[in-house]
Order: structure tokens, then C-alpha cells, then sequence
């Protein structure tokens, strides 16, 4: 029996964009005061918070859709429909408040993640023109290959540190792969996408902290070269768009800043969740196992049970009505999409692990016109790692898992694996 | 009832095949297309094709497919 040290690795990632459509509203539901939202003191930043929210998750979904939080001056949303309704409304709710400091919407503005329509849409057809499954295509062969080669080599060694030895080193080589990094850069993926997502946290000591690191990433980003990048490389690439005038002047450092500030910290949030889960819930793998038919389902159950972004920064542009109560025009909102993807009502068990109910409709790569622009890739990616261990593995015995606060992404900061069983 | 496909907005994740294979898919160069657009809701022979409209415009992540 494992033991699970709910220390989560704090790390703040806002991944997702929520633009929530209000919805209609409903009568006020008796015994609130009309038009205003509960109010709960929870503190969404707090360590134990951060390394464990669900319960807290649960409490702010019982007390309603919206729930003013005074301690971080932040409207959060709890339901999934809710979410998915703001997530889809660009208009009501902005992205030009994804983080929960001044200093760091500051520093994205312009970017494809913090700006509306029209303005968005040029940026993300150029932030995926490069990144969407049709200009990946080619590349599935190639991480299917890297990812099993992997498995198999750690399969072979019985026993290994998951996070370390998989979780973080498979997507930190996709990327540095895909982008054509080389020399020191490889080196300092991992801190430097670390930092972008804690940084999107509110002005606590972990922001304070990351914001030369995130600061380091965005000075290599405003100097990097075509010549810096490896030949071949997709990274090379945006630069020949640019050269050619299919990206505006100077904007390609920039796309490759979105690459690695948004792609590296939650990929491998995820694939240490799969890890887990697979080792917790060896019934589950053995489905896999059985019918590789499940594999995509696998990864969106994964996905929907734990979430890799813990919540994500909306404004909304006028007073906006939820179920009979108001969030005032100009205030910050807080998504929380792992609330929303274990509502249960939406999914029927929803604390539960139970990889046919093949939930496509999660909420943790976002939803609408700010969805997640690296999904395809995150799939890949994920994907292959799956196919690898529910080939290679029959069961996974693992020590305690080990989390740290973090504020934006969460993920397992240690998994040790004690001993393989292999298929 | 109609699908209406935005297609500036479509990247080509493909989730919206898998939901409804009969109709729509990805193109060899990963562009989707529309199989069928029109569907008779009035027409009970429709049904399942409806079903399946719906089921395609829900999971597209970036919300570039909806019914009119």
C-alpha cells in the first residue's frame, strides 16, 4: 500500500484561458442575498491549498457557482458549466488578467494568452502555425519511438525516480527536439518553465522568487537567432516564417518564449500524474493494457482527475450574472478547473479513476478560442508514453510521492519507483 | 440544422473525427472536412446523425464547430 505525501509541487501555471460565458441567469436561489455571491476565506495560494486543493474545491463548488474570495480578491468559479460557459465568452470575460499579479499581465501583454479577439487571432494563428496537430504530423513516428526506447530502458533498470527519469526528461528532450535548443538553453529549460508558471501567481514569496528566472528565459528569448537553433529544428523554422513575412518583425523569439514558458512544466505535471495513477490504480492500467484502444482515454481521464493548472486568471468586462448573482465589471476571476472537472454535476463518480469514461470534455487544457495551443503536442506526448508503459508494464510498486506548494502548476515533485513488474 | 465550421479557428486536433467519423474527417493535409452539413431534425431516419453533429461540436477544444 503506498503512502501519498499530499505536498504538492506548487507551481503556478496558468495554462488556461477562460473566457466564461455567463449564461443566463436563474432565479436567485433562495436564502442568498440577491445578486451577490458567497463569500468563502479560503486563501486559493495557501501551501497546504496548493498542494492538496480538492477538498477545498469541493467546499467553494458546494457553496455556489461563483465564490467571492476576499483573501485573494478574486471571484473564483466552481462548476463546469459555469467554466466551460466563460471560458467560451472572450467578450465578457478578458484575457488580459490571466495571472494574479500586476507585474506579470504586464509583461504578457501582447502575448497570444493575454490579449482578445481580434488581436488574439492573429497571434494564435501565428503561435500555432508551427504547433497545431496538421504542422506536427510528421513528428509522431519519431516521439513514439523516443518515448518507448525510454520506457524500455527504465523498465530494464527496475527501479528509478519517475519524475526525474521520465516525467520531466521525456518532454524537456521533445521540446528541446522540436524548438532546436542546444548548449546551456537545454540546461535551463526546466527552471526557466518552471518559473514562467509560478510567476502567474499572486505577489507571494514564490513569484517573488521566480521572477528573475522567469526574467532570464525572456532575456535569451529577446536574443535568440535563427543560427542559435539547430538545423531542421521547428524553432528554425519560425524564424524562416519570419525572414519570409509570414510572422511580423521580431516576433518569433516571442513565440518561442509561449513554446517553453506554457509547454514544459505542465507536460511533465501530467505525465508524473500518469505515472501515479497508473502505480495507484493497477486495475486501470490493466484496461489499458488490454485494449489500446484506451489510450487517448486514459490520458483525458488523467487529465480530468488531476489537473495540471490549478487556476487561471480571467477579467470580466462588465457586470456579468451567474445563476442570480453578479461579478461587478473590472473584477479578477479565478478558474478552477480541477473544481469543474470533478463536478458531479457533470460526472457521475467524479472522485473516482476510472479510465473508459474516456472524458473528452475535461477542462484542463482550457476550452474555446484560448484553449490550450500545444494540446496536440501535450497529446503526442503523452500518447506515446502511455502506449510504452501499458506495453512494457505490468505493474508499477512505488514509494511515497513527494509534492511541494507551487502556484500555478501541480505536479509530483519525487516518485520513487521501488520495483517494476514488466509485462 | 446546419454545422458551421470556422475555419480560420480550426487547427486540426481531430476530436471532432473521432466523435463523428461518418461525417466529417482530416484531409491529407490535416484540414477537416465536412461530410455532411444539412440535417432534418423534423426527419426521425436523422436522428443518429444529429446525435453525432452535437457530439462533434462539444468536443472541439477550440470551439470552431457549432450548430445553427
Amino acid at each position: 500500500m503506498r503512502i501519498i505525501h499530499l505536498m504538492d509541487v506548487v507551481r503556478a501555471t496558468s495554462l488556461t484561458d477562460m473566457s466564461t460565458p455567463p449564461g443566463t441567469s436563474p432565479a436567485t436561489p433562495s436564502g442568498a442575498p440577491s445578486g451577490t455571491p458567497p463569500v468563502s476565506d479560503v486563501d486559493l495560494f495557501a501551501d497546504d491549498v496548493l498542494v492538496d486543493p480538492y477538498p477545498v474545491y469541493t467546499e467553494l463548488r458546494e457553496r455556489g457557482p461563483v465564490v467571492r474570495l476576499p483573501r485573494n480578491d478574486v471571484y473564483a468559479l466552481t462548476r463546469y458549466d459555469v467554466i466551460r460557459a466563460a471560458l467560451a465568452d472572450w467578450e465578457s470575460f478578458s484575457s488580459t488578467s490571466i495571472a494574479f499579479n500586476p507585474m506579470a499581465n504586464q509583461a504578457l501583454t501582447g502575448t497570444s494568452l493575454a490579449s482578445d479577439p481580434p488581436v488574439h487571432t492573429r497571434l494564435r494563428a501565428t503561435l500555432t502555425e508551427n504547433l497545431s496537430p496538421r504542422a506536427l504530423r510528421g513528428l509522431k513516428g519519431r516521439i513514439e519511438a523516443k518515448a518507448d526506447a525510454l520506457v524500455a530502458d527504465l523498465v530494464e533498470k527496475g527501479s528509478f525516480e519517475a519524475v526525474d527519469a521520465l516525467a520531466r526528461a521525456f518532454p524537456l528532450e521533445v521540446v528541446a527536439d522540436l524548438i532546436g535548443f542546444t548548449g546551456h538553453v537545454r540546461d535551463n529549460m526546466l527552471r526557466w518553465g518552471q518559473a514562467a508558471m509560478q510567476v502567474l501567481g499572486p505577489m507571494n514569496h514564490r513569484t517573488a522568487e521566480s521572477f528573475p528566472i522567469a526574467g532570464e528565459l525572456y532575456a535569451w528569448c529577446s536574443e535568440v537567432r535563427a543560427a542559435d537553433l539547430a538545423e531542421g529544428s521547428v524553432g528554425r523554422g519560425i524564424f524562416d516564417a519570419e525572414a519570409r513575412g509570414a510572422v511580423p518583425p521580431g516576433t518569433a523569439g516571442h513565440i518561442i518564449h509561449q513554446y517553453l514558458g506554457a509547454g514544459v512544466d505542465t507536460t511533465i505535471a501530467a505525465i508524473g500524474n500518469i505515472v501515479a495513477l497508473f502505480a495507484a490504480h493497477p486495475d486501470q492500467l490493466h484496461l489499458v493494457r488490454r485494449d489500446p484502444s484506451l489510450v487517448p482515454a486514459a490520458f483525458n481521464e488523467a487529465l480530468r482527475y488531476w489537473a495540471p493548472v490549478h487556476a487561471w486568471g480571467r477579467r470580466v468586462t462588465r457586470d456579468v450574472e451567474i445563476e442570480g448573482t453578479v461579478i461587478p465589471a473590472g473584477a479578477q476571476v479565478a478558474v478552477l478547473f480541477g473544481a469543474g472537472n470533478h463536478d458531479p454535476g457533470h460526472y457521475e463518480d467524479p472522485d473516482t479513476f476510472l479510465v473508459p469514461r474516456n472524458p473528452v470534455d475535461h477542462l484542463s487544457f482550457g476550452y474555446g478560442p484560448h484553449g490550450c495551443a500545444g494540446q496536440g503536442l501535450a497529446r503526442m506526448e503523452a500518447h506515446a508514453v502511455i502506449g510504452a508503459l501499458s506495453r512494457r508494464v505490468e505493474r508499477l510498486v512505488v514509494g511515497p510521492e513527494v509534492r511541494v506548494p507551487s502556484n500555478t502548476t501541480r505536479s509530483i515533485e519525487e516518485l520513487p519507483v521501488l520495483e517494476v513488474i514488466p509485462a | 440544422m446546419r454545422i458551421v465550421l470556422d475555419r480560420p479557428r480550426c487547427e486540426g486536433h481531430g476530436l471532432c473525427e473521432e466523435a463523428a467519423p461518418a461525417l466529417m474527417h482530416l484531409d491529407d493535409e490535416g484540414e477537416l472536412v465536412l461530410d455532411r452539413e444539412e440535417f432534418d431534425e423534423s426527419d426521425g431516419t436523422d436522428a443518429a446523425a444529429v446525435t453525432l453533429a452535437r457530439a462533434a461540436v462539444r468536443v472541439c477544444p477550440v470551439a470552431a464547430l457549432r450548430l445553427t
